[in-house]
């Protein structure tokens, strides 16, 4: 493949190129797109999940210590320490997969005050909690677990909002993204509509002027006589047909036999 | 003789392949860091600019020679296409670039100028950071002379584009042939990184700054890795360095050959050195007065340090920054202003007016005192020893009363906008000297991104214009009337 073959091919080859690069960047920009908005769905449902069982954790055993202490009931003791350990199990799961550990900082310090609080209260209830003075029950659950309680649950609470908080610039990011996304393709568009114009200038110097001049010239020749003789820059398969054309011109002009 | 676009695309592709070269570089380094975000927009820059510079080479014929025009468009074309292709790894890359604020800094990058539309540097992956000085690096000496260093297939057409690249100022003090001139400026470029970088990592950067600051020095762009310029490291050492490469960066590159081999016509022999390095000293002196005299340094001896940086770096169209010149005293600031405005030696990487013009207009308003004095006296204007010619000394006038209607222009434009008249002001004269930083919001701790759309886009044509020494991309817009 030589010549003009060779550089038309390459020219419409480049544009091809162009264009399934264009289309793998775009596709792949999207599926990062994609996996991004996913991952942020996802953190943010897992989140929620996450503080709600925590929630949930620390509702139940306020209210398994409310019977125990003021109604003196024993048996909220169990489900209190269930309670307690389905907080702190829920905590080290938020804790493992939290990005930024930070956040569980203050619930984690909270989670550990109240298992003192409580473990030092049941221990002190197994062996002398008097069921028949909930006056004691009720100061205490008033003076001293109620504030730690509300302390737990502000903590849950603050991880929930600093997580989704957490979670907006990565949006607002990714909505920058979506923007950025398109940029490589338009790039690529661009120099493919330069590299387009500059195939229909070559091809416009190289093949097409040539040839309308030849056919001009062969019209001259034909209809009045005028020697057949093409100006400018000539090269490959054109250059290769007007030598042609001036061999068979000079072959008519010998005379015959 | 009819223009050849094809041709002219035809160099143009050269010089875009060997830009591609230098993303293909900073995407190596880019992988060699953990293939870090600017990777893959490198990767895919260096593709895009590559299939753009090889297309023409591919249906164009290599051709003997070019004419004057040709060269011309050539060489224009090639700046022009260099910024465009230059702004696609940022674009690509994304974070703080838009489309505007991408073309700027690939113009402030290939112009040499130094001014940054970025507010965290340090943010950016080395390998965006070695593009951003990869574009100074190619840009100082110019994008197409380097094509004409590294490709020796271009034959008697070096000569043409030679011709249009370099002004006739810059191939003074040379006496050799267009050849040995391309190649002695590359030596001594290179030679200039190579010490500078040595010196900085032994004053105790670490191999990438040192490198990166060294290709920004000898390119006297200012481009730095650090947020706070040369201010981060905070180093006497490091400031002294810099002070000393930025000022042999300021020099006629065929002065620092001749004074290297030991040749005649050299540095310590030439009449604009002297006045360059006379200038710098007392530009430095008069700046440490100021600033110690105002309490702005507690001794005389870093007043000294910091002034003689500050000065050096804007005269030498450098742009590094040790200080916040806002907070300097206004003597100090036109004295900066001065700097900026005259700039270094031709034949250097600097922008600027050029201390070559500087000497004539004085020695032209000289002899203009003593004709009135001696009506029928012969007055020759000499620079070097050498008698210039009155179309030397009308060019120099032409080049001096336009610069200066440019900076008006760009100021008027800056205030039309609503900037004030010292950021608008000193952003142009920094623009068009391809200094950098200015004073006001566009001082040397500050940088442009704040500033309007518009004020950028002047801004970077300001840049071309300095870049282009005014007329070449002024031709450009008459080139249809040509002949």
């Amino acid at each position: 493949m030589t010549g003009l073959r060779k550089r038309v091919t390459v020219g419409f080859l480049s544009i091809v190129c162009l264009l399934f690069f264009s289309g793998m960047v775009s596709f792949l920009e999207l599926s990062h797109l994609s996996r991004d908005t996913g991952d942020i769905l996802e953190a943010n449902q897992r989140n929620i999940s996450l503080a709600k069982q925590m929630l949930d954790a620390a509702h139940e055993q306020n209210v398994a210590l409310i019977h125990l202490s003021v109604f003196g009931d024993q048996s909220y003791d169990s489900l209190c320490r269930a309670c307690m350990t389905r907080l702190e199990n829920t905590l080290l799961v938020a804790q493992q997969e939290a990005v930024d550990k930070s956040f569980l900082d203050s619930l984690a310090f909270a989670t550990t005050d109240l298992r003192l609080l409580v473990d030092s209260y049941l221990a002190f209830g197994e062996n002398e909690h008097d069921a028949n003075a909930p006056e004691a029950g009720s100061k205490w659950y008033n003076n001293e677990y109620e504030a730690l309680h509300t302390r737990v649950t502000s903590a849950i609470k603050a991880y929930m909002t600093s997580t989704q908080s957490s979670l907006a610039p990565r949006a607002d990011q990714m909505r920058k993204n979506a923007y950025r996304a398109v940029t490589p393709v338009l790039i690529s568009l661009v120099v493919m509509i330069a590299i387009v114009l500059m195939l229909y200038y070559f091809m416009s110097i190289y093949c097409v002027h040539p040839i309308v001049r030849m056919n001009k010239g062969l019209d001259d020749f034909l209809t009045f006589h005028i020697p057949f003789a093409v100006k400018g820059q000539l090269k490959d398969e054109v250059l290769e047909l007007k030598e042609r054309i001036d061999t068979l011109i000079s072959m008519t002009k010998q005379p015959k036999f | 003789m009819e223009m050849r676009l094809d041709v002219v695309l035809r160099y143009i592709g050269v010089v875009m392949l060997f830009i591609a070269t230098f993303m293909l570089l900073s995407a190596g380094i880019s992988y060699f860091n953990g293939m870090d975000s600017a990777f893959y927009p490198l990767l895919l820059s260096a593709l895009l600019t590559t299939l753009l510079g090889i297309f023409p080479l591919i249906f164009v014929e290599r051709q003997e020679q070019l004419t004057t025009k040709e060269g011309f468009c050539i060489v224009v074309g090639a700046w022009l296409l260099a910024c465009v292709v230059g702004s696609f790894p940022y674009l690509i890359w994304g974070g703080e670039f838009s489309v505007i604020n991408a073309w700027f800094e690939s113009v402030s990058g290939f112009t040499t100028t130094g001014a940054t539309v970025l507010n965290d540097i340090e943010s950016l992956p080395r390998g965006m950071l070695f593009w951003r000085m990869s574009t100074t690096w190619i840009g100082g000496i110019g994008v197409v002379m380097f094509a004409l260093v590294i490709l020796p297939s271009m034959g008697r057409n070096k000569l043409t584009l030679t011709n249009v690249e370099l002004s006739t100022l810059a191939k003074d003090n040379y006496r050799y042939r267009t050849q040995v001139i391309v190649r002695i400026l590359l030596a001594v470029y290179v030679g200039l990184m190579i010490i500078s970088m040595l010196l900085l990592k032994l004053a105790g950067m670490n191999w990438f700054d040192a490198l990166c600051h060294a290709m920004s020095v000898c390119a006297t762009s200012g481009f730095s890795t650090k947020n706070a310029s040369i201010a981060y490291f905070n180093s006497p050492a490091i400031d002294w360095v810099l002070i000393f490469s930025m000022m042999m960066a300021g020099v006629h590159f065929g002065l620092i050959f001749a004074t290297v081999t030991g040749k005649r016509n050299n540095l310590f022999r030439s009449e604009v050195a002297r006045w360059y390095f006379g200038m710098l000293l007392l530009g430095g002196l008069l700046i440490t007065v100021s600033v110690f005299a105002a309490d702005l340094y507690p001794t005389f001896f870093t007043a000294f340090r910091g002034g003689l940086f500050q000065f050096v770096s804007l005269m030498t169209t450098t742009g590094f920054a040790t200080a916040d010149t806002n907070q300097w005293t206004s003597f100090a600031i036109v004295i900066l202003l001065f700097g900026s405005l005259v700039c270094a030696c031709a034949g250097s990487t600097t922008g600027g007016l050029k201390i070559n013009r500087l000497i004539l207009s004085l020695k032209m308003i000289r002899a203009r005192l003593s004709q009135q004095q001696h009506p029928n006296a012969i007055i020759r204007i000499r620079l070097d020893g050498a008698i210039q010619d009155t179309e030397s000394l009308h060019s120099v006038t032409v080049f001096i009363v336009t610069y200066l209607l440019l900076i008006l222009v760009g100021t008027v434009f800056g205030t039309m906008l609503g900037i004030d008249l010292m950021t608008s002001f000193s952003g142009s004269i920094a623009s068009i000297g391809n200094v950098g930083p200015g004073f006001g919001e566009v001082g040397s701790m500050n940088n442009f991104s704040a500033l309007p759309a518009a004020f950028k886009l002047s801004n970077s044509l300001l840049m071309l214009f300095g870049r282009l020494e005014i007329f070449g991309l002024i031709q450009l817009f008459f080139i249809k009337w040509w002949r």
